[in-house]
């Protein structure tokens, strides 16, 4: 997947990992409303912020992604209740411990967008394909399976 | 023998005599010099294998977690009438004694399952230091007198400081008397002053990104997955840890350098806010592993985020373990 993507066709491949209720609903409603937005990301579905491993953000890394965007309900909106607030906890250790040991930080990103925000959601994956765009082709962390 | 060492085996003697524990946990001499292994002690015929010296460096916190998980399962098939307590007497520093509080926070076992014999630590002597001493030569013999380290090497004697062989999570600890105790084996004593106790996180920090992923990726490289530090750790008590687990496989089992990386990065992200800084794990790797800049880094952000230190508080909550609403979330991307 990384090897041969130096090229000038190169695209960004980002990764998703977004909470049913509030930023899946947001991405149906930006479908819905017949919005542009760039076809980089995969959109992976669960349950609730609370439920993404942080381990999801670094396998999805070392699976050569570009770039991760974890998104769930806003602070308070929660379906269960608090499941975001003890992710943001989560998050922010992870994103300061990948750029502490040289990750670039736009390479994880993480945001809230609800069900509501069809309009913001477009403009979250407008603008975090640009960024991880500006930092070119994922290399750290990637498992290159030829040199085994 | 020193006034500490004494005082461990009075009280060891006495709580195994009085039948008050089943086994005493500390240090006893290693086969090796200036080294010492755990030991545990049964009987009071035996408590004068026990030591206290610069030596003893390990965080036993981890047998005290492995003896008594051990009994709990042990127990799980005996008939009620027949079952039986275990209880289990710890000799520890200020490093072992907030695994201890983790543990309990943790509830992994109970406050009066444990007996602890507290020590006031002025620090231990670290392999690498030492070793960089000798010139990386072999310490045939060596002893300790006072404020000197008395070492043989095949090109001869020579005599080190005491604290310049100290290991740094040692000099900057600020927990140098146990955090709880039943009994203590001496005064209580002062901490060490250090200005800056993450200078080592600050000047890494410093670096620019692509200097910071050399020195990782060199780090991780060296580490050939036997898995010691994690054995070691008293916070990584886990039935099966992930690196264990095939379905789903998390790290694959070749030798694969960014399988080592997500190994590290991983188990160190398992230590938010539950790391004690007790060296035990930087001791123990063979390949010499600089895994302590790493660590000190969520420490850091433990304590600056969420005002945290790992082990320190029973009644104060681990940052992962709990929430506020205006929890810091400048992190959180908005776009324009
Ligand atoms: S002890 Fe050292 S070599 Fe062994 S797994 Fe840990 S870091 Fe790697
Ligand atoms: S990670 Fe290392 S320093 Fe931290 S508690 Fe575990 S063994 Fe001690
Ligand atoms: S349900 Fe959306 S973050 Fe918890």
């Amino acid at each position: 997947m990384t090897t041969e993507t130096k090229t000038e066709k190169w695209e960004p491949r980002i990764v998703a990992l977004v909470c049913n209720w509030c930023t899946y609903a947001g991405a149906d409603l930006a479908g819905i409303s017949r919005l542009q937005y760039p076809p980089n990301v995969s959109l992976i579905r669960l349950p609730c912020s609370g439920r993404i491993n942080p381990f999801y953000v670094v396998k999805a890394l070392q699976h050569g992604v570009d770039g991760v965007l974890v998104s769930g309900c806003h602070p308070g909106e929660c379906h269960y209740i608090s499941g975001n607030l003890a992710a943001r906890r989560k998050f922010a250790f992870l994103q300061n411990f990948l750029n502490y040991i040289g990750i670039e930080k736009d390479r994880a990103i993480f945001t809230w967008v609800s069900a509501s925000e069809g309009e913001k959601f477009a403009r979250v994956i407008t603008e975090v394909t640009e960024k991880v765009r500006a930092l070119g082709p994922a290399t750290k962390l990637i498992k290159e399976l030829d040199c085994v | 023998m020193n006034p500490i060492e004494e005082k461990i085996r009075e009280e060891a003697k006495r709580l195994l005599d009085e039948k008050k524990v089943d086994v005493v946990i500390g240090y006893e001499t290693g086969t090796l010099p200036l080294q010492t292994a755990p030991c545990f002690i049964t009987s009071s015929d035996e408590i004068d294998r026990l030591v206290w010296n610069p030596c003893c460096k390990q965080n036993l916190a981890i047998y005290v977690h492995s003896a008594l998980s051990q009994h709990r399962e042990s127990q799980k098939r005996v008939k009620p009438e027949d079952k039986t307590d275990k209880v289990v007497a710890v000799v520890a520093r200020g490093c072992t004694s907030r695994s201890l509080v983790i543990h309990l926070q943790e509830k992994q076992y109970n406050r009066e399952d444990v007996v602890i014999i507290g020590i006031p630590c002025q620090g231990y002597i670290d392999k690498n230091k030492l070793e960089a001493g000798v010139d990386g030569l072999e310490v045939i013999a060596g002893s300790i007198d006072g404020d000197a380290v008395k070492v043989e090497t095949s090109k001869g004697k020579t005599e080190l400081s005491l604290i310049e062989v100290t290991a740094d999570n040692c000099l900057e600890c600020r927990f140098c008397n146990p955090v709880i105790h039943d009994f203590m084996a001496g005064e209580a004593i002062p901490a060490y002053e250090s200005d800056d106790e993450f200078a080592v996180v600050d000047d890494f920090a410093a670096l620019p990104e692509a200097e910071r992923w050399a020195y990782f990726s060199a780090e991780m490289n060296k580490c050939m997955r036997c898995y010691a530090c994690r054995n070691i750790c008293p916070s990584c008590y886990c039935k099966v840890c992930f690196v264990d687990q095939s379905q789903p496989e998390w790290v694959g089992a070749g030798v694969n350098p960014s399988d080592n990386q997500v190994f590290q990065i991983m188990r160190m992200f398992h230590m938010a806010g539950r790391c004690v800084d007790c060296g035990s794990c930087v001791e123990v790797c063979a390949e010499g592993v600089d895994l302590r800049k790493f660590l000190k880094k969520l420490d850091k952000d433990d304590l600056d985020l969420y005002g945290h230190r790992a082990g320190a508080e029973l009644d104060k909550e681990a940052p992962l373990s709990t929430f506020r609403e205006n929890d810091e979330e400048a992190f959180i991307f908005e776009p324009e």
